[in-house]
């Protein structure tokens, strides 16, 4: 048996976690890689230039630091990761001096002068930028446009193209249509493969998501300050944007996945304790979005990193954990509150969310058509309302003065009464609608509400009108192209489609206005839904029409019976202005007829 | 993840009274399988023995032996000595050489009796224990010198002498330490005396029920045991495979979801607890009238050629062990316990006694000699700790020199269990920092 002689003593623990700092910051420059290849597709070579300039001066300042001050020279990698975050945070054109500044800045004065690695009080990569940021904020503030064709085969061009960010200019700053999606979908979709301007390795989404699913899987980062960041975020901005559509542009857009990731979990400036870092990412989303929506900045990230690092040793001194057993001073059992406050509060807000954005989120949703004179944009809440946009005027006669008018008037689920009604541009002498007379009422109770002054002011009156005109017809908008029908088998006349949906029938009828003045028969194609319970017209909608104002006049019809209509006098047809409205009119009347004899032949079949 | 865990346990507990889960801690790598697959052996008896006369937590032993006394196997040897204190046992027949002093694990000279064996292996043993009330129990565990054999050697008749104020008795079956397997291979290979020391031991303590602590990559223990104590009042109380989960205070918390106060002890929280080794050493001196004075040792790791568990006599010398095991010579570090808590062991003249409950034989690929960097910061050392402490910043106050501050972030209540220091990736000796923290805050009394 041999003798065992070569063994070393040394302190417990024998066995330890393979982890180690050099490992650590190879993932992180593993996770980057992802950022570093989107951006040089997008950006061009030059951009990866960059990267590496900035990541070359950081090692070597580090070095030289290091021999200056006689230290040891340091191949943690941590150096690098600083470089390349930095590199991929400036914008893709800028001169070359500036990675090398930033490089030395986040080395030497934010690192190494507070005693090297883990001692920064905030992050180097976040401090070099905000301080780049103001020290050269033009170049800073100058991003050119994704372009995978263009950048990557243009070699070294610094020509400074000004391409607008989502941040700085909104939604005018993305293309109408991305990858075959339209509107909004389409925004998101752009943003979330990047293909927009902004810094280096910041714009695309998916590059940086997968950096952090990467770090969270090998447990670097921990996934609580990325995850919490953006939750608090979401939250902010739909406190702030009071927009549900918002959330996603604002996540996506900017610098905030990417400091979220890479940035506010750098170790040595977060804090150490779970429950801290909770509230840390918290402070970060809080920031982050005040500064993006009432700062002069567009884009808050770096700020937000850089003030909640300065607020960490705070954090990490008074907030610790709760101790197994621990006791209070009484000698009661002491609750871990700090805990339970975090975990609340994160429930909270995905509650929030998610009660919210059903509440004030929209969808698109698709439309059959129909001239309106009022509605321009409609868009269905996720709660199940249809929110109608309506804009118009009224002419306030005391004044000679036409006041244009914008409301968004939402009708609820079945379309059977208006649930809000939000001014967007009224009046601001004070002559304003009266919403009390519409808000929670049916389609008849404001079609029989005719009276609608407000006792002092004619002007308020006029507005009345107007906002009911336009109320009127988002319930024609409604429907037409809401309202689920049943098709009929009738044809006949200038009938081609007939549907009914319990006492409503609908009608698609066609005829034509003879507009003698021009030598023009003006098609006209009306859908006229008629009510047989009451035996009066309920909606009229035009699909064809005069385009130069010829139209029919529809309040005159509605709500009237087929005895009203066929009685009515010619003068009241008569349009004041001009005659060819007044042949629509007479048209008009021809086809109700028709209609309205369409519909008591289709109801006695029905009842026979 | 732990919303999963949480209803895993609901669905599989079988008999076990608790649903509080311990989260934190540390999970190395079990290396169990290197030891768990052999029937337990035993090691020869040695040539010489030096028997420790303080192998227990408390005061020596008082030697009641001299030189050229012949005494049997299970003779008393050492008498216990006024307050926290046990008997010790003759583990051969043979000639006490002298009362010695000789080297002990931490390095400090401590008197030892020799005892050189004349290979007669002649006995004497107590009569069985008929009489089975607590009064009895308890005497005949004094009277068999039985301690903690998890390690601490806490004389267990103290321990469960607890007149009544526990109800419930924890045994300890958790062995999360890696590389250890000796409570596994008691579960398996002696289970019957197994519950029969339970019961007694529930008899000395006063206790109504028992939950004995398992982890689960034991799952052959959990079973034989689940079937032999289909009801009553012992149950089986699978835990999470974490260390540290069997240290005493998480032990109580997996297993009864029961905070011990800190300061206090498991008694303040009307638990007792034992170790499954200590369990079986009551049946023995009860039932088989046999004293403490062998235990099953591990012997295990990469750098030994029979790996496995050994009943090896009280007082052997570890050189003994290791030539009939086989230690290697590319062996890099021997440790006397397990690779978390466990001792480096300098000298192979060192002597086993009751709590050496296993010897590791590991070759460099499993031994770490560290170079410490500075600290990064990640923090994971916080989560780690099982205690809720924050070892980094006890470092940091420690190296201020601010004992103060090291108290405020808990130093005091360090139980070192070495997770700090084993997930810290820049190596930094984090539990001796705050262990040495932790003896100045006391000696000072701060």
């Amino acid at each position: 048996m041999a003798e065992i002689k070569n063994y070393t003593v040394a302190s417990s623990p024998h066995k330890l976690d393979r982890s180690s700092t050099r490992r650590i910051m190879l993932d992180v420059l593993i996770a980057l890689i992802p950022c570093i290849v989107c951006g040089t597709l997008y950006f061009g070579f030059y951009a990866l230039l960059l990267v590496l300039v900035c990541t070359a001066t950081c090692f070597l300042s580090e070095q030289l630091y290091n021999l200056v001050r006689k230290k040891p020279f340091t191949f943690d990698f941590s150096a690098l990761v600083t470089g390349v975050i930095l590199g991929l945070n400036l914008p893709p054109r800028a001169p070359w001096y500036i990675p090398v500044i930033g490089g030395v800045f986040a080395i030497v004065i934010v690192k190494m002068i507070f005693g090297g690695l883990g001692k920064n009080f905030a992050n180097p990569a976040a401090t070099a930028r905000v301080f780049l940021l103001l020290a050269y904020s033009s170049v800073m503030t100058k991003y050119i446009g994704a372009d995978i064709s263009g950048n990557f085969g243009a070699g070294l061009t610094t020509d400074l193209v000004t391409a607008p960010t989502y941040l700085g200019c909104g939604t005018d700053a993305l293309r109408s249509t991305f990858l075959g999606a339209e509107g909004y979908w389409g925004n998101v979709l752009q943003l979330l493969f990047g293909y927009t301007g902004g810094s280096i390795g910041e714009t695309c989404s998916l590059a940086i998501l997968a950096g952090g699913i990467y770090l969270t899987a090998r447990r670097v980062i921990d996934w609580r300050i990325p995850v919490v960041y953006l939750l608090t975020a979401a939250v902010m901005t739909l406190l702030c944007f009071q927009s549900a559509k918002e959330i996603l542009l604002q996540l996506l857009a900017g610098g905030l996945l990417f400091g979220a990731v890479f940035m506010a979990t750098d170790y040595a400036t977060s804090p150490k304790w779970r429950y801290n870092r909770v509230l840390y990412a918290i402070g970060l989303g809080v920031i982050t979005v005040l500064i993006r929506r009432f700062g002069s900045y567009p884009e808050g990230v770096s700020l937000a990193i850089l003030l909640m690092n300065l607020i960490v040793p705070i954090l990490d001194h008074f907030i610790l954990p709760v101790r197994f057993g621990a006791l209070t001073a009484r000698g009661k059992r002491q609750w871990p509150i700090m805990q339970w406050c975090m975990r609340a509060v994160c429930l909270g807000m995905a509650v929030v969310l998610l009660v919210s954005i059903p509440l004030v989120g929209y969808t698109e949703v698709g439309t059959k058509g129909g001239t309106y004179s009022y509605v321009t944009d409609v868009s269905r809440k996720l709660n199940g309302e249809y929110a109608f946009e309506v804009a118009g005027s009224a002419y306030l006669s005391d004044y000679d003065y036409t006041q244009p008018l914008a409301y968004r008037v939402t009708l609820d689920k079945t379309g059977g009464s208006v649930a809000s009604i939000q001014p967007i541009t009224q009046s601001t002498k004070g002559y304003v609608a009266e919403l009390a007379f519409f808000v929670g009422k049916t389609y008849d109770e404001i079609l029989a509400r005719t009276e609608l002054s407000t006792d002092t002011q004619t002007s308020a009156t006029r507005t009345n009108e107007s906002l009911r005109k336009m109320i009127l017809e988002c319930f024609a908008f409604y429907d037409y192209n809401f309202a689920d029908y049943k098709i009929l088998d009738y044809k006949g006349g200038g009938i081609s489609k007939a549907e009914r949906q319990g006492d409503l029938y609908r009608f698609t009828v066609e005829g034509v206005a003879d507009l003698a003045e021009y030598s023009y028969q003006q098609p006209l194609r009306y859908v006229v839904t008629l009510d047989r319970n009451t035996g009066t017209v309920r909606y009229i909608t035009t699909l064809i029409e005069s385009t130069y104002g010829y139209v029919l006049d529809k309040p005159l019809y509605l709500g009237k019976t087929a005895e009203q209509i066929a009685t009515m006098t010619d003068e009241t047809i008569a349009a004041d202005i001009t005659t060819g409205a007044t042949v629509t009119n007479v048209a008009a009347r021809g086809m109700l007829a028709e209609c309205f004899a369409a519909m008591e032949r289709l109801a006695e079949g029905y009842d026979g | 993840m732990a919303v999963f865990c949480f209803f895993r346990q609901m669905f599989k507990m079988k008999g076990g009274i608790s649903l509080a889960i311990f989260t934190k801690g540390v999970h190395p790598r079990g290396c169990k399988e290197l030891s768990n697959r052999q029937p337990i052996g035993v090691c020869p008896d040695p040539d010489d023995v030096w028997l420790s006369l303080s192998q227990h937590i408390g005061a020596p032993a008082e030697p009641v032996v001299q030189a050229g006394d012949r005494v049997l196997r299970g003779q008393l040897v050492a008498k216990k000595a006024t307050g926290l204190s046990a008997n010790i046992y003759a583990p051969i027949a043979g000639t006490v050489r002298g009362i010695v002093g000789h080297i002990t694990i931490s390095g400090k000279k401590r008197e030892h009796i020799w005892i050189e064996n004349d290979h007669s292996d002649e006995s004497i043993s107590a009569q069985p224990l008929e009489e089975r009330t607590p009064q009895a129990v308890l005497s005949r565990i004094e009277e068999a010198g039985i301690v903690g054999m998890g390690g601490a050697g806490f004389p267990t008749a103290a321990k469960l002498n607890v007149r009544g104020k526990a109800d419930i008795l924890v045994v300890n079956g958790a062995e999360c330490e890696p590389y250890i397997t000796c409570d596994e291979s008691i579960l398996l290979s002696y289970t019957e005396e197994l519950i029969e020391g339970i019961r007694l031991a529930m008899i000395a303590s006063g206790a109504t029920r028992a939950v004995v602590g398992i982890e689960k990559n034991k799952p052959k223990a959990i079973r034989k045991l689940s079937d032999l104590l289909a009801d009553g009042e012992i149950a089986v109380h699978p835990l999470q495979t974490r260390y540290p989960q069997g240290a005493e205070k998480q032990l109580i918390f997996g297993c009864t979801g029961r905070v011990v106060p800190e300061g206090k002890l498991p008694v303040d929280a009307g638990v007792v607890v034992i170790n499954v080794h200590t369990a079986l050493s009551v049946y023995r001196a009860i039932v088989l009238g046999v004293p403490c004075y062998e235990r099953i040792m591990t012997v295990s790791g990469k750098a030994v050629e029979r790996p496995g568990n050994y009943w090896v006599k009280n007082g052997t010398p570890l050189r003994e062990v290791a030539n009939f095991c086989g230690g290697r010579e590319d062996c890099a570090r021997i440790v006397s316990g397990g690779p978390m808590m466990g001792e480096a062991v300098f000298s192979l003249k060192i002597c086993t006694s009751k709590t050496t409950s296993s010897l590791l034989f590991l070759d460099a690929s499993e031994s770490e000699s560290k170079v410490a960097g500075p600290c990064i910061g990640c923090g994971r050392c916080v989560q780690a700790c099982p205690m809720g402490l924050s070892p980094t910043f006890i470092e940091e106050a420690l190296f201020a020199k601010k004992y103060e501050e090291a108290k405020r972030y808990g130093a005091p209540a360090c139980i070192s269990c070495g997770c700090c220091s084993y997930v810290c990736p820049a190596k930094r000796f984090l539990a001796q920092s705050v262990k040495l923290a932790k003896k100045i805050i006391r000696e000072r009394n701060l």
